[in-house]
C-alpha cells in the first residue's frame, strides 16, 4: 500500500505534468499560422496606439503562469527534477535557446520556494505581487542575457506585453486550480489527515 | 528550501541545494554550448523535434479538424454572401481563364519562334502540416516529409497560391518551414511592373514589411510581388503577395500565401543553376603552348625550370 500522503504528491505532481502536456499540445496544435489577434472589441483596437501593434497578441505564457502558480501554493508538489525537463522540453520545442530560460525558470522557482513558508500569512495580493514581480525579474534577465550573448530578440513591447498577460492571468488560473483540483495555500500550522506538517 | 519537513533527514537541504546548483551548471553548459556550436545543436533540436512531435499526431490530426470543423459552421452563418460572393469571382474567373489560355497559347508559339532555353521545371515535394512552432515569438510549421524524402534546408515551400516560407531545419522524417512573418526570415524580391528590388523582411505580424527598396515612389500599393532569386537560396518567380501601405507610410506584403489554413504545402526542389561569378575573361586554350627553347625567355637567369 502507498500511504495517503505519498499518493497525494504524486498525484499533483502527475496533475502538474499532464496540465503541462495539454498546454504544450495546445501550442503545437496547427490552428492557425496568423498572430493571434487582440481579444478585445474593434473600436478600441481602432484607438490603440501602433507602439501597441494591434494586429498582434502574443498571449500570456501559461506554461511559466502554471508553473509560479504551484510553486507558489505548494512547492513540494513540483519538485525542480520535474520543473527542469519541462522547461527544457519547451525550449527546444519552440526554437528558443535551449537551457537560458529553462535556468532562469530554475533560479526563479527556487527563489519562490524558499520563501514558500514565510509568505504562508500575506494575503492574496501579496501573494500576486511577489509572483509578478519574480516573473518581471526572471522576463528581463532573460531579455539581458539574450542582450549579451548578442542572440537576436523579439521587440521589447512583445515581450512586456507578453509579461503583462502572463501577470494577468495568475489570478484566474490559481482561481481555477484552487476550484477544480483543490490546490490552495497551506495556512500556517496546517496539518494534513495524519497530522505532518505541511 | 526552508525547513524539513522530515526532522531525521536533516542532510536533505544542503544536498538538495547541491543537486540544484548542478542542475544551474549544467543548464548553463547547455547554453553556452549552443552558442558556441550552434548547428550541433541545431541538428540535435531537429532530432529531438522528429522524435517527439510525430508521436502526437494521431491526437494533433483529429483536434486541428475539430478545430476546422467549428471553424467552417461559424462561416455557415454568413453562407449566402460567401454564395454570392464566389458566384460573382467565379464570373470574373472565367473571363481571366479565357485570357490565360489565349496568353498561353501565344507565349508557346513566340517561344518557339524564338528558340527559347526555358529554366529547368520545378518539381516539388508535398507535405501535410503537422504542428505549429509552439510559441508566440515564433512563426514556423511542421512538416511531415524530410531527410527521408530528400528534402535540403533552404528550400522554398509555398502552398497552392503563393510562397510560405522555406525549410530551415530537417530532420528524419519531418522539417521546419520558416514562415516569411518570422521576425528572422529575409526574402529577397522583386516588385512586378516597376522591377524595384526589395527585402521582404519578416517582423512577427502578418503583412511583413518592404525594406531597401530603391525607388519606393515607383511602387504603388497593388503591385505583385514575386521572389527574385538573388543570392541563389530560392527559385525566381514565384508570387509572395502584393504591396499595401500601412497606416505608418510603410511599404508592406500582403502575403498570397492562405496562412489562416496552412494544411498542404510544396516544397520546391531548387536545383542551384549554374553561378556566372566573373564579369568576363579572357578564354585561353586549354594547355598552353610551351615555349620550344628557354633562351628566347627575357629572363634567362630565371628560367632555370625550363
Amino acid at each position: 500500500m502507498v500511504d495517503p500522503r505519498t499518493a497525494t504528491r504524486i498525484g499533483y505532481r502527475a496533475l502538474y505534468v499532464g496540465l503541462v502536456a495539454l498546454v504544450l499540445f495546445y501550442r503545437l496544435l496547427p490552428l492557425s499560422a496568423l498572430p493571434a489577434p487582440w481579444p478585445l472589441p474593434g473600436f478600441i483596437l481602432v484607438q490603440m496606439p501602433q507602439w501597441l501593434m494591434p494586429d498582434q497578441w502574443p498571449g500570456a505564457d501559461m506554461l511559466l503562469c502554471l508553473t509560479v502558480v504551484w510553486v507558489v501554493r505548494r512547492p513540494d508538489f513540483i519538485p525542480a527534477f520535474i520543473v527542469v525537463p519541462i522547461f527544457l522540453m519547451d525550449d527546444l520545442l519552440a526554437m528558443r535557446p535551449p537551457g537560458l530560460w529553462a535556468a532562469i525558470v530554475l533560479m526563479g522557482t527556487e527563489f519562490l520556494r524558499a520563501r514558500e513558508t514565510a509568505t504562508r500569512d500575506l494575503p492574496f495580493l501579496g501573494e500576486w505581487m511577489m509572483a509578478s514581480v519574480v516573473i518581471a525579474a526572471m522576463t528581463l534577465a532573460y531579455r539581458f542575457f539574450l542582450a549579451v550573448f548578442m542572440i537576436p530578440q523579439v521587440s521589447l513591447s512583445a515581450t512586456l506585453l507578453c509579461m503583462v498577460a502572463t501577470i494577468a492571468a495568475y489570478p484566474f488560473l490559481a482561481y481555477a486550480l484552487q476550484v477544480a483540483f483543490g490546490l490552495r495555500r497551506a495556512a500556517t500550522g496546517e496539518v494534513d489527515a495524519l497530522g505532518h506538517r505541511l | 528550501m526552508a525547513r524539513d519537513r522530515n526532522a531525521d533527514l536533516d542532510y536533505r537541504g544542503p544536498v538538495r541545494r547541491v543537486l540544484i546548483a548542478v542542475l544551474l551548471l549544467c543548464l548553463t553548459a547547455i547554453f553556452l554550448v549552443w552558442r558556441i556550436d550552434s548547428p550541433r545543436v541545431e541538428r540535435f533540436r531537429a532530432a529531438f523535434i522528429d522524435r517527439v512531435v510525430p508521436s502526437f499526431d494521431w491526437a494533433l490530426a483529429p483536434v486541428t479538424q475539430v478545430a476546422g470543423m467549428i471553424d467552417s459552421f461559424q462561416s455557415y452563418t454568413r453562407i449566402y454572401q460567401q454564395n454570392q460572393e464566389l458566384r460573382r469571382e467565379l464570373q470574373q474567373m472565367k473571363a481571366w481563364k479565357e485570357a490565360a489560355v489565349q496568353l498561353e497559347q501565344q507565349n508557346a508559339k513566340l517561344l518557339a519562334q524564338n528558340q527559347v532555353q526555358l529554366d529547368p521545371k520545378l518539381t516539388s515535394v508535398s507535405g501535410v502540416v503537422l504542428a505549429d512552432s509552439g510559441s508566440p515569438f515564433r512563426r514556423s510549421v511542421l512538416l511531415n516529409v524530410g531527410a527521408r524524402d530528400g528534402i535540403v534546408d533552404g528550400w522554398a515551400t509555398m502552398d497552392g497560391l503563393g510562397l510560405v516560407g522555406r525549410i530551415s531545419g530537417v530532420g528524419q522524417s519531418t522539417a521546419r518551414v520558416l514562415l516569411l512573418t518570422d521576425s528572422s526570415s529575409r526574402i529577397p524580391v522583386t516588385i512586378q511592373p516597376s522591377g524595384q528590388k526589395a527585402m521582404l523582411v519578416g517582423d512577427n505580424s502578418a503583412a511583413p514589411p518592404l525594406e531597401f527598396i530603391e525607388a519606393p515612389k515607383q511602387v504603388r500599393p497593388g503591385d505583385p510581388i514575386i521572389s527574385s532569386g538573388d543570392g541563389g537560396v530560392f527559385p525566381a518567380g514565384i508570387l509572395v503577395g502584393h504591396v499595401a501601405q500601412s497606416t505608418d507610410n510603410r511599404l508592406r506584403a500582403v502575403l498570397a500565401a492562405d496562412y489562416e489554413r496552412l494544411d498542404f504545402l510544396r516544397v520546391l526542389r531548387s536545383h542551384p543553376s549554374e553561378r556566372i561569378n566573373e564579369a568576363g575573361a579572357l578564354i585561353p586554350p586549354a594547355t598552353p603552348p610551351r615555349p620550344d627553347t628557354t633562351p628566347q625567355l627575357a629572363y634567362p637567369a630565371s628560367a632555370s625550370d625550363g
